[in-house]
């Protein structure tokens, strides 16, 4: 059952005011969400009996959760509690009476959220979406695999073909209330078509993504066609020796290390467990001076967008490095304090609850991205950015990206899998064999060793994230790439 | 209901503790319960899948509301299934190869499967285990100065499953599982740090953090060892990478790793049949039905790997998310390629009988094709003999992360520790360092496998759209065979 963001607010006054009559209770914050995630999963083989669309489903959650600050002795203890589809006055006891039995002294807890500035973003959800029925929701997941299917046909390929991915929409609503004075709500919606295809007998794959935060926009079929012109221009793709190379990373690449290297070594997080390289280099020099790199929550239009964050903090613009120098870290509430004396302030704008890309009472509020944004100082076009590099490879799409070492060390490694070419005179001269090249390299030395940043960016998402990354291409000098999988030729 | 070819409806229940500490200090702790369904179904007169599920709240969990939700939860299934199958028939034409859904035979199953513990988690006091958590980390923390994190987590609990379908299965399975997440940073001034992620676990109860483990040792010791470890690797060299391979003796905790990545995965039907391209990978042992790696040689002819769910491990359990009666899978026989884990419908496409290997981490999720307890098989060899006779390599000890090519075809997976082996002898220990190799030369190479054997709890192999989190069992004995080894380049 879907509930509106009127009775979600009316459940956080209540329960503020509920708690606010208990006993030893010095502060407290309430937090009720309504989410559904809907997936649609492509998955059509021509030689193989499939669905072509696997199932529609969706998994839907509401419930509440407050954090409590007790009186304890001349200190304070917080405590947590939740209750799930049950956001009336008897939930909100059942989540008291749980907070209260969970408290603990935790000497880094030193406060609440309190109210700062206010929300760029308003009523920029898609009501249709909100509304969206079954049969819709099966038919963006068709319209996805048409989009494959007509594009191959065309090209007069009809066999051999894999196409997979998703349609996915989450539709969110949540309000919070403190003590402190915040009282908001926030309400978003989310489309994004994920598809990857392949001619498989050619050993060529083909990625595509649309997104949108309004179904009269979205184009699911845009992304099964893209990914199928990706795939059949790669034909005919050769190997290459393993050696140093100047690259260029695409958008796919550019999100995926963002995803999984860059940003989580700079939030605080990764700081309160000194497992990022940039422990103790704010204000230094860490990257080349092409490259800047923020959090905005604002970006109309982007999917990453938010209203307020989960701990009901406006979303802004968090800098993180500014032309090659850090700037900033990614923060909530709790870090923001417990690291303000000691190394800088920070906005905690990213205190986020997200649970599988949406927002939920069952989670404490961590720290997430919104729409992470990399800029060059000077950018230049797509094709000025293989000039650039004169003669190395295009990498269209990496896969399995990991800090091998922790992320501390920087060292990562990735394997490439589709949608890349060698560039000879500043010209794409032929296609990469897709899983034959694999990535070894540190991410400090690629941020330092950017030549040039491509002036057109583009949202992009990546399988298992939450955030999304307005990815440019990047050109980067000195990058190992070994020669992997023989025995598949 | 019209069309309706089969439904089931999972419903589960997990009540757990779990408390979190950093550095000795209290980080959070809690105790509950919560509980959700989950509704499949085949329907339409060219069958297709439609799914739906929910949390349910305490107040809606009363016989008559439940009863109501669940008939909302069906009525939304069939609807999806319904629409996906209309679709299925319009688009037909353009692509023959869909199909509707057929599911193996598989008989249907009444059973009860009680938890396993010797002491109930239900009994142990949450404060108790926030204390456990705060004396260990601060411990942790207080080993030496240059331990800069000690991070402790512990969660105990029950989690209870009822499987029911349109079929007449109806099966309740319940299991305990007791789990300690640690995780350490060190590093000496002006250093570079070095990181460990473990875990210590088992489908019990409380007595696992004592020692009932496949460490045998209580948490305690545990986490100091791995603490004390972590610190003497911030005093040793980076390992050097090489460009050619190089002999390795993997020990059984890199090897659970190494098992799960190149042979747990690609053995998993749902991937070999393409399910999976968009994110977590094809397989190479499998291109169509008639070209495949089924009964041909990948491996070495010693090595030998199954995937049993009737095992002790992360990956036991008695029937599968389908009611299918879970059962051993032999992967590899003497190095040939023999078999792929499945569920209904791949077993059907396949021809093959189903082996009961679909799981879902919880009610709310669909089903997959899920590795159980996947491990090598042990062989006849000490490890000290496997050791003893090389002249000339390494000895990777202990996984840390992977990184694995698309269709498994290729690995660079990450050690905790490295050792020089020299004339049969453990000498000089580096940091950083791990092995790379094609999966099947790897394989190939094999030319020792230990008589040793022990199977590790993964609590977090991700898979699937929206991605699930799922525990498996991995491991196997000492191995040989050859590799590059990752680390510095010079």
């Amino acid at each position: 059952m879907m509930i509106d963001t009127g009775t979600l607010r009316t459940s956080v006054r209540n329960g503020i005011e509920f708690i606010k009559k208990q006993r030893d209770v010095i502060d407290a914050e309430v937090f009720a969400s309504w989410n559904e995630h809907i997936t649609v999963r492509v998955n059509y083989t021509s030689d193989i009996p499939c669905n072509g669309i696997h199932e529609p489903k969706s998994t839907q959650g509401c419930g509440i959760a407050l954090r409590v600050v007790f009186g304890s002795g001349k200190g304070i203890k917080v405590g947590l509690g939740n209750s799930a589809n049950d956001i009336t006055q008897r939930g909100i006891i059942d989540a008291f009476s749980k907070a209260k039995r969970n408290k603990i002294y935790d000497p880094d807890f030193l406060s609440l959220p309190v109210p700062i500035g206010e929300p760029v973003l308003q009523n920029y959800h898609d009501p249709e979406t909100m509304e969206i029925d079954d049969e819709t929701i099966v038919r963006l997941g068709w319209q996805g695999l048409k989009g494959v299917l007509e594009e191959y046909h065309q090209n007069r390929f009809s066999t051999s073909i894999i196409a997979g991915g998703d349609i996915t929409i989450i539709r969110e609503r949540m309000a919070i209330a403190s003590t402190k004075g915040i009282d908001d709500f926030d309400e978003s919606t989310i489309l994004t078509a994920n598809i990857t295809s392949m001619v498989e007998r050619e050993n060529v794959k083909g990625s595509g993504w649309n997104t949108s935060t309004h179904v009269s926009r979205f184009r699911p079929e845009d992304a099964g066609r893209e990914s199928a012109e990706s795939a059949i221009k790669t034909i005919g793709g050769e190997r290459i020796s393993s050696g140093t190379y100047d690259v260029v990373f695409g958008r796919q690449p550019v999100a995926d290390l963002c995803a999984n290297i860059l940003i989580p070594a700079l939030s605080l997080s990764a700081v309160n467990a000194s497992d990022t390289p940039f422990l103790g280099k704010l204000g230094q020099k860490v990257a080349s001076e092409a490259l800047t790199v923020y959090d905005d929550g604002t970006i109309k239009g982007a999917i990453g967008s938010k209203k307020i964050s989960c701990e009901g903090i406006p979303t802004g613009k968090t800098s993180l490095i500014h032309h090659g120098f850090l700037t900033g870290f990614l923060a909530n509430h709790y870090l923001a304090k417990k690291f303000d004396s000691r190394i800088a302030s920070f906005i905690p704008r990213n205190g986020f609850r997200f649970e599988k890309g949406k927002r939920s009472y069952t989670q404490q509020p961590g720290i997430s991205p919104t729409n992470i944004v990399i800029e060059g100082k000077e950018e230049i076009s797509s094709r000025s950015l293989l000039s650039e590099i004169n003669h190395g490879i295009y990498i269209g799409r990496i896969w399995y990206t990991y800090p091998i070492n922790g992320l501390a060390a920087g060292d990562f490694t990735s394997t490439i899998i589709a949608d890349s070419y060698v560039v000879k005179g500043g010209e794409i001269a032929h296609p990469l064999r897709p899983n034959t090249v694999r990535i070894n390299s540190n991410i400090m030395d690629i941020i330092k060793n950017i030549i040039a940043i491509s002036n057109d960016k583009r949202q992009t998402i990546l399988w298992g994230n939450e955030e999304i990354v307005l990815a440019p291409e990047i050109a980067v000098q000195g990058v190992q790439l070994d020669s992997i999988s023989g025995f598949i030729a | 209901m019209k069309n309706c070819r089969y439904a089931d409806v999972r419903l589960g229940i997990h009540e757990v503790k779990y408390a979190h500490a950093e550095n000795g200090k209290a980080k959070g702790m809690d105790e509950d319960a919560s509980l959700s369904f989950g509704i499949r179904m085949l329907a339409g007169e060219m069958s297709a899948w439609g799914f739906y599920s929910q949390s349910i709240g305490g107040s809606e969990a009363r016989p008559k509301s439940f009863g109501e939700i669940l008939t909302l939860g069906v009525q939304k299934a069939y609807a999806r299934a319904i629409a996906n199958a209309h679709k299925k028939a319009e688009f037909k034409p353009f692509a023959p190869s869909l199909t509707e859904v057929t599911l193996a035979r598989v008989n249907p199953c009444r059973d009860a499967i009680d938890s396993v513990f010797d002491e109930d988690p239900r009994a142990i006091p949450v404060k108790d285990i926030l204390a456990l958590c705060i004396k260990i980390s601060g411990a942790m923390h207080s080993i030496g100065k240059d331990v800069r994190y000690a991070f402790l987590q512990v969660q105990t609990g029950i989690h209870r499953e009822v499987f029911c379908s349109s079929e007449g299965a109806c099966i309740d399975q319940a299991h305990a599982l007791t789990q300690g997440t640690l995780a350490v940073v060190a590093q000496k001034a002006g250093g570079v740090p070095e990181v460990c992620h473990d875990y210590l676990g088992d489908l019990r109860g409380w007595e696992v953090l004592q020692g009932k483990n496949i460490y045998r040792q209580p948490l305690a010791e545990f986490a100091g060892m791995r603490t004390h470890e972590t610190l003497e690797l911030t005093e040793a060299e980076f390992l050097p990478a090489t460009n050619e391979p190089v002999v390795v003796v993997t020990n059984p905790h890199f090897n659970a790793l190494l098992v799960h990545e190149i042979i747990g995965h690609p053995t998993e039907a749902d991937r070999a049949l393409k399910l999976e391209t968009a994110y977590a990978g094809r397989s190479w042992l499998l291109r169509d039905l008639q070209n495949n790696e089924l009964g041909k040689q990948i491996a070495s002819p010693l090595l030998n790997a199954y995937s049993d769910p009737s095992m002790n491990g992360y990956g036991h359990y008695k029937y599968d998310a389908e009611g299918t009666p879970a059962k051993r899978v032999n992967l590899i026989e003497n190095g040939i390629c023999k078999e792929f884990m499945n569920g209904r419908e791949q077993a059907a496409i396949l021809q093959h009988p189903p082996n009961g290997s679909m799981r879902a981490t919880d009610p709310h999720s669909v089903p997959l094709v899920r590795m159980t307890n996947t491990v090598f098989a042990k062989g006849d060899k000490s490890p000290a003999e496997i050791i003893a006779e090389v002249k000339d390599g390494y000895f990777i000890v202990n996984h840390r992360i992977p990184s694995i090519s698309e269709s498994r075809e290729n690995f660079r997976i990450s050690a905790q520790k490295v050792y020089k082996v020299e004339s049969g002898k453990i000498t000089k220990l580096y940091r950083q360092g791990g092995i790379t190799a094609d999966s099947k030369d790897f394989l190939m190479n094999i030319d020792a496998v230990g008589s040793d054997f022990s199977v590790f709890p993964i609590p977090n192999c991700g898979k699937g759209q929206p991605m699930q989190i799922m525990r498996v069992g991995n491991g196997g004995p000492t191995l040989r065979s050859r590799a590059k080894l990752t680390g510095l380049r010079t």
